[in-house]
């Protein structure tokens, strides 16, 4: 069997308005995947930036994967969310973007986007906060009921994410 | 008969914690420590180390240079667990008292070459405004009990922190076996430069 060990961080975000943001990931594989160590989803620290505009939460991801096939190839999912100073949370953004392919280190950067909801809400959401969530998170990474969706841009997570195989030659896959 | 393949695979890293560079502070020093997984252990060099106090000189006003060299192997016979080395920098505050500046944390690169990592440096930050006073006051903000915090996942999400500064490290790294195992670690990358407001580096 092959196997793909997924080593790095989830550096942090930019470009959301609001700044004490954490964020809640997770990957998803398809059936031929199986996780051997690592967990499979967590949660970031919540981050005010002192300096620029970047919240930081260098949240280490360690996964490794044994695999049969090459179908459902891993993707990594986030929720960024935004905490007030009473504790409350809102949701800034869904995302999500495949495992890369290639050995290596790459930095990745992920846009995300969050469901606009009818004007009454997107009234309320700026007044109050609040507002429109996914009901179930498979949305975020697949695409069989996006049509449903109007959505507006949020910000971006960036990753530093390092890939290593092993034996995929030995089953003749080239990456 | 074929000869029994390496079973173990090695991991060499030498380099150093450059320099770090934080606005609103002076006379810093920094405490470096690797965590890993079970499946590894250290065969050579230093674990933990403390470096020297730096404070801002006139001719480079906006740099706080510590040059303080990392040396160690590793061995291995899994990947999972990959090396992190966990910063930690402390520096005195208007009382005179050690508190703590920045944590941070990065894997080891895994590709041999060499490579730069900046690292983003934060504090956990106290909930009420209260405690950040009586904090601030008696000189014991808060801080993490074990520092190894910062290389894990699990039970950060209920840490408030706030990011104020970053740290540059070099890293040179040797890997010994990996292919032989047949582990693939990609193109090695030399003069690789990734980092939070830093470009990719080029392809060899």
């Amino acid at each position: 069997m092959a196997e793909v060990h997924v080593i790095g961080q989830i550096v942090g975000a930019t470009g959301f308005s609001e700044s004490s943001l954490f964020c809640k990931w997770g990957v998803h594989t398809g059936a031929a995947w199986k996780l051997l160590s690592g967990v499979r989803e967590g949660q970031t620290q919540v981050d005010t930036p002192q300096i620029g505009d970047m919240a930081y939460w260098s949240h280490p991801i360690d996964l490794h994967f044994a695999t049969k096939g090459l179908q459902g190839w891993p993707r990594l999912h986030f929720q960024v969310w935004s905490q007030d100073s009473f504790g409350r949370c809102q949701l800034a953004g869904y995302g999500f973007c495949h495992v890369p392919s290639s050995p290596g280190t790459h930095q990745l950067d992920c846009p995300t986007w969050r469901p606009l909801g009818s004007w009454q809400e997107q009234l309320a959401r700026a007044f109050v906060g609040g507002g429109p969530q996914l009901l179930h998170g498979d949305a975020i990474y697949s695409g069989a009921d996006r049509y449903r969706l109007h959505t507006a841009a949020g910000g971006t997570v960036h990753l530093d994410l390092g890939l290593l195989l092993r034996h995929f030659d030995r089953y003749g896959v080239e990456c | 008969m074929a000869a029994a393949g390496p079973s173990v695979f090695l991991l060499m890293v030498s380099g150093q914690v450059e320099s770090a560079q934080f606005p609103e502070y002076d006379d810093l020093y920094c405490k470096y420590c690797f965590v890993y997984g079970h499946d590894w252990a250290p065969t050579a060099g230093l674990e933990e180390g403390i470096s020297q106090i730096t404070s801002r000189s006139r001719d480079v006003p906006h740099a706080l240079v510590w040059n303080f060299p990392i040396d160690i192997t590793f061995k291995s016979t899994n990947p999972f667990g990959w090396p992190q080395i966990v910063l930690s920098v402390y520096g005195p505050d208007v009382f005179g008292n050690d508190v703590v500046r920045g944590y941070g944390a990065v894997h080891v690169p895994f590709s041999p070459g060499r490579h730069k990592r900046t690292i983003p440096m934060f504090v956990p930050e106290s909930t009420s405004k209260l405690q950040k006073f009586t904090s601030w006051f008696m000189g014991r903000r808060p801080e993490y009990t074990d520092p190894k915090v910062v290389a894990q996942g699990e039970g950060r999400e209920v840490t408030r922190v706030r990011s104020q500064g970053f740290v540059t490290l070099l890293f040179n790294v040797v890997t010994k076996d990996t292919r032989k195992l047949g582990y693939d670690t990609g193109p090695s990358d030399t003069q690789g430069v990734l980092g939070p407001s830093l470009p990719q580096g080029l392809p060899p």
